[in-house]
């Protein structure tokens, strides 16, 4: 048995059973990061030595029969988007290498408070704008499936570390699917939470209405653990929300619904076969599944590329050289800026922030911004209406498996349809959920993607957790542990 | 027509220029830049397009900031201590007696 | 051609909360720089707004106080430009849907009043303060400075229509608000201080023309006296050049408080294109009735109320508006020493000229314990009854404000009350005329004028204990007789 492959529960089990020490754990997570390191380029920081202290105080803890929390001595990873204070959050950019946060984000107060251990920092698409994590200003981090192909992104790093058992889950951000697709990508249990739920503050923003912090993990439990932990409405997240869960069934009397949208063209045969067969298995245990029809999410990549670049263009507007991260000279202050930001910012980057900087000009917001805002309230109306009709709707989580790195990168626009499944629900602001559960014919896995009600996230979850275990999918990447 | 629209409508060009943009996002690109993402946008822009042509029933919708219609919350006037003078200054590429010091600013 | 000039005033209202507009922190008034800061006002990557509810309230107080409808369904905008004492290159301000819409403001000029229509109050924070050194223009500039604990201060910012007409106007007009809002209690109206600050629009066009001229915006007035001479200058200069056909063109000027003149400011962008959108941090913000309500119920008198209020009393509206625009304390002094006396005039004289003349000359901020009220009823009482001189109650005053004593005491221990006995006053007189023998011809010549000089002799002569009425009564009598 590789302890790096059991699920949190379990090692929580062996640590109050004293079977495992989580100094061990912490070792041995470590031992396979340097493993991988070097093939794979999950982390851009991490913090063995600070932790391994940590670790000895949670065996302590253990030792005396005084640890409370499921998380204690779990070691985590952080997308390096997300603020831990005293360390550094480059958020794979060079406008931030040298920048070291002075503050936690909230997730990381509250996963302090239930005494998690962080592996470090991982590597995503610069500010979390890409969907292969090839965007990095320090370097592509790779599959671990298969070293030839990209992990997905923005939080590829995360799923990277998770699916090398690099660390036993990891914290990701999802604004169009930055999570779930590199977890489907990985063989892993990627969840975006409703919007709101889990605290932005700390999160570095790419576009604050669509970005959720969320877990990445090997199992739907793991996931179910670390978003009890770091959900809750927020003081300093004015748009965080009170986690008042709906309770919706999961059991057979729920129905199901598969998106027509999204079982069309555009969509590969294997990951639409994924979706089959996991509908074919809930028919046979008896569910109602159907199929629904939300047309509006056939515009989803045209309304996301017009919302999430206009609030990228003001969000990424504080780097600037002026009070803290890179400053290129410049004979004024404007020309300084200016100079800073077309050396700090990569091109994709640059892209969106002008893409948005353009849809929110004048004479152009009604035509562009406008339309989109209102095509997204369209978009919100589709999915109450659908959830009228059904409980859970499915669909791939990427229209393909992983591809190869460098192969999407010259067509902006090839790239930013990966992401055609995973927008929506950040769109309407849903829970929605990767689930791995098969392998293609050039043996990486694929997920199918479930969507709930807003606020039926721990519903999902137990849906989602029923799935897992009909599909029983087990394999992992090889040769990491 | 309110303030608003009135600002709105008030075109400027109808043509895309990528140097302005870059201008209004304070950015200094070089030629190439400017050649490469021109072109780029212009591919995004063409596919986006499918937005203006659509007819929506939300059109006098009132539209909400936060996809689950939350409402504001405001918070009671009470001070909350935050960053140390030490801290908020540990990052700035250049400061002097406690302040930020960058090229000059005046207009 | 006769050209009329039209004006209007931009406003930035600083208002007193205890703590910023977005952030819970300090609302500072001190030289020490960088002291009060957080994540959010320092604009640092991660960091959300949260609006401050004091703020609300008082912009909504000022919103209903200057009769706006009030937006109950509101939202915040970001204003997108690049400077650098504005932390996230973007400031949270209100567009489309501002919290007072419509209203207007009473004005008083000398006797006569006039409405000032009101367009906007909206809400917003403030940027962080710039030091340039090196000297004058930017080209010989060498750097400069940035402070950020003004960043984030609640402004209140009141768009007047453009229907003011002349810089006295414009000057009642800011005196007006500036009193409403240490009134309301949401600013202390400093404009030493920068509590206070405001911009002027200015246009000329042609008498009874419908259509406006092109507007010119003048910056950097830093006091009444500044903001009326700019205006005044800029209409001279707009005039003469309409009359020398010389185009005006649309721009922002800059007010030379040394020069005594505008100039055309460096303009950083070609065109302004502030890229409003809605802010994706702040959720739509509703004023329930129930919040209206209650903000309303703390509504204090208003300017306007109080000066009908006094003008009930007696007082012209010119004197009634100098005390409306007075301290708190002489506005009730004054209420309290005419209800005794039921003098309006030698109460608002005796209150607004001798008292506060004397404690401005002394240097004495507040009335001393002591000090009753009713020792100022006493004083005039006492004059009317020609108990004293005008002279000697000046005395008296001086007295009572530097010791605990009453009018009473220090008249009769300096001997003040008048002599009013015919008899002792004839005396007197005789004397005078002898000593005087050449003035006393002259007046017979009909140069009645210079009996005054012969009542100060006697008054003098008796150190001012005559009741200089009498005495010049008695004198004519006498130089005619
Ligand atoms: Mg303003
Ligand atoms: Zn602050």
């Amino acid at each position: 048995m590789d302890i790096t492959n059991l699920p949190i529960r379990k090692l929580n089990t062996l640590f109050s059973k004293k079977e495992l020490k989580p100094s061990e754990l912490y070792s041995q997570i470590f031992d396979n990061a340097a493993n991988s390191e070097a093939s794979l380029h999950a982390h851009l920081t991490l913090f063995e030595d600070e932790n391994i202290k940590k670790a000895k105080e949670s065996d302590l803890r253990f030792d005396s029969g005084t640890s409370e929390s499921l998380l204690d001595g779990i070691p985590i990873a952080i997308k390096d988007n997300i603020n831990i204070k005293g360390y550094k959050t480059t958020c794979s950019s060079k406008m931030l290498s040298n920048y070291t946060s002075p503050y936690d984000a909230t997730v990381i107060k509250k996963l302090n408070e239930r005494q998690t251990l962080f592996t470090g920092k991982t590597n995503l698409d610069e500010f979390a704008m890409g969907s292969s994590t090839e965007n990095s200003a320090f370097g592509l981090t790779r599959n671990p499936w298969d070293t030839d192909f990209v992990p997905g992104g923005s939080s590829g790093g995360s799923a990277a570390s998770v699916g090398a058992r690099s660390s036993v889950a990891a914290l990701g951000s999802d604004t169009g699917g930055s999570i779930r697709q590199p977890a489907s990508f990985c063989g892993l249990v990627g969840f975006k939470p409703t919007y709101g739920t889990v605290s932005r503050y700390g999160l570095i923003a790419f576009a604050s209405s669509l970005d959720q912090i969320g877990p990445i993990t090997k199992t739907v439990d793991d996931s179910r653990i670390i978003f009890s932990a770091i959900s809750g409405d927020d003081p300093r997240d004015a748009t965080s929300i009170v986690n008042n869960q709906l309770d919706i069934p999961s059991d057979k009397t729920a129905k199901i619904g598969v998106i027509k949208e999204l079982m069309g063209d555009g969509i590969s045969d294997e990951a639409r076969n994924e979706v089959n067969k996991v509908t074919e298995i809930l028919k046979s245990s008896g569910y109602e599944v159907k199929e629904i029809s939300i047309p509006i999410i056939e515009l989803a990549i045209s309304i996301y590329y017009l919302i999430a670049p206009a609030e990228c263009s003001a969000n990424l507007a504080r780097f600037d050289g002026v009070r803290y991260g890179l400053r290129v000279d410049g004979k004024t202050s404007y020309e300084m800026m200016e100079n800073t930001r077309a050396e700090g910012f990569g091109k994709e980057v640059k892209r969106r922030i002008l893409l948005g900087t353009y849809a929110l000009s004048a004479g152009y917001y009604d035509e562009y911004y406008g339309k989109a805002l209102q095509a997204r309230k369209e978009m919100i109306e589709g999915f109450i209406k659908a959830f009228n009709e059904v409980d859970y709707l499915i669909s791939p989580t990427t229209p393909t498996q992983a591809f190869k790195a460098g192969e999407k990168t010259s067509n902006p626009l090839e790239m930013y349809m990966s992401d055609l499944c995973t927008i929506p629900a950040n769109l309407a602001g849903l829970p929605a959920i990767s689930i791995p559960t098969g392998v293609t014919s050039d043996n990486l896995p694929l997920g199918v993607q479930v969507m709930s009600r807003a606020l039926s996230d721990d519903s999902l979850l137990n849906f989602s957790e029923i799935i897992e275990k009909e599909v029983q999918f087990n394999q992992q990447p090889k040769g990491w542990m | 027509m309110n303030y608003f629209q009135a600002t709105l409508r008030k075109k400027l060009s109808k043509d895309f220029d990528i140097q302005n943009i870059a201008k209004l996002a304070s950015i200094n690109l070089s030629e190439d830049e400017q050649k490469e993402l021109d072109n780029d946008l212009s591919i995004i822009l063409e596919h986006v397009k499918a937005l203006s042509d659509l007819k929506l029933d939300t059109e006098q919708k009132e539209i909400f900031i936060h996809p689950l219609e939350k409402e504001l919350e405001l918070q009671e006037d009470k001070l909350v201590e935050s960053l140390t003078h030490e801290e908020a200054l540990s990052n700035a590429p250049e400061s002097k007696d406690g302040k930020f010091v960058v090229p000059p600013s005046m207009e | 051609m006769s050209l009329q000039p039209t004006i209007g005033i931009e406003t930035h209202i600083e208002l007193n909360t205890n703590t910023k507009m977005f952030c819970r922190c300090g609302v500072v008034d001190t030289e020490d720089p960088n002291i009060s800061l957080c994540p959010t006002c320092l604009g640092l990557p991660g960091a959300l707004p949260v609006p401050n509810k004091k703020a609300i309230e008082s912009i909504t107080l000022l919103a209903l106080s200057t009769g706006c409808e009030i937006t109950r369904k509101g939202m915040f905008h970001r204003k997108n430009y690049f400077y650098p004492d504005l932390p996230k290159n973007y400031q949270i301000s209100q567009f489309d849907l501002p919290v007072g819409l419509n209203g207007e403001l009473e004005i008083v000029i000398e006797e006569t009043t006039d409405n000032i229509q009101i367009e906007r109050v909206h809400m917003e924070e403030d940027t962080g303060k710039s030091t340039h050194s090196g000297s004058g223009r930017i080209e010989s500039a060498t750097s400069t400075a940035l402070d950020f604990n003004r960043s984030g201060v609640p402004l209140v910012e009141i768009v007047t229509k453009p229907v003011i007409t002349s810089s006295k106007q414009a000057v009642a007009y800011i005196e007006e608000l500036r009193q409403l809002a240490i009134d309301l209690n949401i600013s202390e109206g400093r404009l030493e201080k920068g509590n206070l600050r405001f911009d002027a629009n200015i246009s000329v066009a042609p008498e009874g023309s419908s259509e406006l001229g092109t507007k010119v915006e003048i910056k950097n007035m830093n006091s009444l006296r500044s903001l009326e001479r700019a205006i005044d200058y800029e209409i001279e200069r707009q005039t003469k050049a309409v009359e020398d056909g010389v185009e005006i063109i649309q721009e922002t000027r800059h007010w030379d408080e040394n020069k005594e003149l505008t100039s055309t400011m460096r303009s950083k962008e070609g065109s302004a294109d502030y890229r409003y959108f809605s802010d994706p941090d702040l959720p739509n913000m509703y004023l329930s009735e129930d919040f209206i309500n209650q903000v309303k119920s703390s509504m204090p008198q208003l300017p306007k109320k109080q000066r009908e209020e006094l003008v009930d009393t007696g007082l012209t509206l010119k004197q009634a508006n100098i005390l409306s625009k007075s301290d708190v304390w002489i506005k009730s002094l004054y209420f309290k020493v005419h209800k005794q006396t039921k003098d309006s005039e030698a109460s608002f004289n005796w209150i607004t000229g001798e008292l506060q003349g004397q404690m401005r000359k002394s240097s004495i901020e507040k009335l001393p314990e002591w000090f009753s009220y009713e020792y100022l009823s006493e004083i005039i009482e006492l004059i009317k009854n020609s108990k004293i001189s005008f002279t000697s109650a000046k005395v008296i005053l001086s007295e009572l404000l530097n010791t605990d004593t009453t009018p009473n005491e220090v008249a009769e221990q300096k001997n003040l009350f008048q002599e009013n006995d015919t008899d002792k006053i004839s005396e007197m007189i005789v004397q005078i005329l002898e000593e005087n023998q050449d003035v006393v011809d002259r007046i017979k010549t009909g140069e009645d004028k210079l009996v005054g000089f012969l009542v100060g002799q006697v008054m003098k002569q008796s150190n001012g204990s005559v009741n200089p009425g009498m005495a010049k009564e008695l004198l004519l009598k006498k130089i005619k007789d």
